[in-house]
């Protein structure tokens, strides 16, 4: 089962790639067809305190699609011993008027170390984004769900001091599902774009909280 | 260019594969993430009382006085306070236990942890390895142990013959969040929260799925260990388990009861020996001092060279042990 949740995520993220695609908070109303590339850097509170850039790509297609990739990394110490990567896309599904239906998908792959384990994950994060947008300005509110769909734990020396038993490897069922919910906007100008997100976050049971179970993002978007 | 992205295709692949022939493992399996409990492991020393069964032993001449060692949390265990057995060595019958739920003691669910069934359990282990009604009864409590010890001095306060009260955060709810606001003081850019809080998207779990909870609960507690934590420790504390769902059922209940376990001290008059530590930044003179003044009669110590768990690392155990020892034979 796992092997085949492995395949399909790395057909998913192969493919995306590609398709040289690469997602942000993106006002529709604001992004003109001839605005292929959407490069963004960002900062917030994503589980920790995070900074990220992202590259995002307009397909030239029926509907309105962004195919994007972003990554980022919490701040501390070790630069590299924690990161995200997500890729994958979204798509203006429906338009009513400004009212704009929008879906995102993302493949995810991130990485947690401490002195006690290192865990390597594959995850994925689904989107439903549903707000009213004008050309100078939108706002919008947003409901996902993220799944750690399967992680490899690798532990230190350090723990099996602890514990020498502890096992390696794979592990299953999913270790891991948060909702996350709230609210973006964003304020436009000709070719750049404020954008700022905050939310909650709880774990699929919908009863348990994160430690901070809050997250926000402040970005910027450069559209040429 | 298609070629080259074939190539790196099935590279992926294949590393992919590889990886994936790895033998899969259920997260929620006690003995893969999380040691097995005395329930799950007869190989483990373990008594059963008070309708539990609880990892345990006992050290040293079982006529001795007798010193209950309690460990902190809650939830954690005894085996950062192993240095304890030393004291078999000079005249004490020596009893470790992991306080129910925590540890290798066997695992309940959150909503069944009560402050009585902590003080029921206690009764119980002293009367498990108690040889006579006239043997002397001492508690060594250290953090979260201690303050169990006074809760239960506060309670049973003829009971016991003598206590070593070590750094408790507090013995009223006011002064352990007044601590715990201190030492567990994180930067938002630091190290030591991505430690504690980046790893939540990767592992989620109730309050009852011990094995998950109880290993993300050990690797939030390691971020308390960083270099920067104001806690002052030498090193890194060995431990079996963390018991999750005993540490939030604690911490939640002392969150809406804010206790007070000083109501009824004035009844002890019996001399407590209270230590705190020079390398802990968040506790100090002034709130040991607060803290400590709820016993009518206290000897104040300060362990020198060591941080908040100075039994459990060679600098502090050497510059406390001839203080207790001291302390214990004066009321022999």
């Amino acid at each position: 089962m796992k092997h085949i949740k492995i395949f399909l995520l790395a057909i998913i993220v192969l493919t995306l790639a590609k398709n040289e695609s690469l997602s942000q908070t993106l006002n529709w109303e604001s992004l003109r067809p001839e605005q292929r590339h959407i490069l963004n850097v960002n900062a917030g509170f994503d589980y920790a305190f995070t900074y990220g850039i992202g590259y995002g790509y307009q397909l030239r297609s029926k509907l309105p699609i962004v195919l994007n990739i972003e990554h980022s990394q919490p701040a501390g110490d070790k630069v590299f011993d924690d990161f995200k990567t997500k890729i994958g896309g979204q798509i203006r599904v429906y338009q009513v008027n400004n009212f704009h239906f929008t879906a995102k998908v993302h493949g995810i792959f991130r990485r947690f170390e401490n002195p006690y384990v290192r865990m390597l994950n594959f995850g994925s994060d689904m989107s439903a984004i549903v707000g009213y947008y004008k050309p100078k300005w939108f706002v919008a509110g947003e409901f996902g769900f993220d799944k750690a769909i399967v992680t490899h734990f690798k532990h230190s020396h350090l723990s099996r001091e602890n514990f020498p038993g502890v096992k390696d490897g794979w592990y299953e069922p999913a270790t891991g599902g948060n909702f996350h919910y709230g609210l973006q906007t964003a304020l436009s100008f000709e070719k750049s774009d404020i954008t700022l997100k905050v939310g909650k976050v709880v774990q699929q049971d919908f009863e348990t909280n994160s430690t901070v179970p809050y997250y926000f993002q402040i970005g910027y978007n450069r559209k040429f | 260019m298609k070629n080259s992205t074939s190539i790196l295709m099935l590279l992926l692949l294949s590393v992919l594969f590889f990886w994936g022939c790895e033998q899969e493992l259920l997260i929620n399996e006690s003995g893969n993430l999380v040691p097995k409990t005395v329930d799950e492991d007869p190989s483990l020393p373990s008594i059963r009382v008070n309708g539990a069964q609880f990892h345990s032993e006992a050290i040293g001449n079982p006529t001795d006085p007798m010193i209950v060692v309690l460990h902190g949390g809650p939830g954690a265990d005894y085996r950062h306070l192993l240095n304890c057995k030393e004291l078999a060595d000079n005249g004490y019958y020596v009893v470790f236990y992991d306080q129910r739920g925590a540890g290798l003691s066997q695992r309940f669910p959150y909503s069944f942890y009560t402050m009585q069934v902590l003080y029921d359990d206690l009764r119980a282990i002293i009367a498990n390895y108690r040889h006579s009604p006239t043997q002397q009864i001492f508690l060594l409590g250290h953090s979260w142990g201690a303050m169990l010890a006074t809760a239960y001095i506060n309670q049973y306060p003829s009971e016991i013959a003598g206590a070593i009260i070590a750094e408790p955060g507090g013995l009223k709810w006011d002064d352990v969040e007044d601590y715990l606001s201190r030492s567990r003081d994180f930067r938002l850019f630091s190290e030591g929260l991505n430690d504690a809080v980046f790893m939540e998207q990767f592992i989620t779990g109730r309050q009852n799925d011990h094995a998950i909870v109880d290993y993300k609960y050990e690797l939030w507690a390691a971020a308390d260990e960083q270099e920067d934590s104001p806690t002052g420790n030498e090193g890194r504390l060995p431990y079996w388990r963390s018991g999750a769902a005993t540490s939030m059922a604690y911490m939640d209940l002392a969150e809406k009861q804010k206790p007070d376990w000083t109501t009824n001290l004035s009844q002890y008059q019996t001399k407590v020996l209270f230590i705190y530590s020079e390398n802990n930044k968040a506790y100090g003179l002034a709130h040991a001092q607060k803290v400590s003044s709820a016993y009518p009669n206290v000897e104040l110590f300060e362990t020198l060279g060591a941080g908040h768990d100075m039994l459990s690392f060679p600098t502090g155990w050497n510059n406390t042990y001839p203080t207790m020892l001291t302390y214990l034979n004066s009321l022999k």
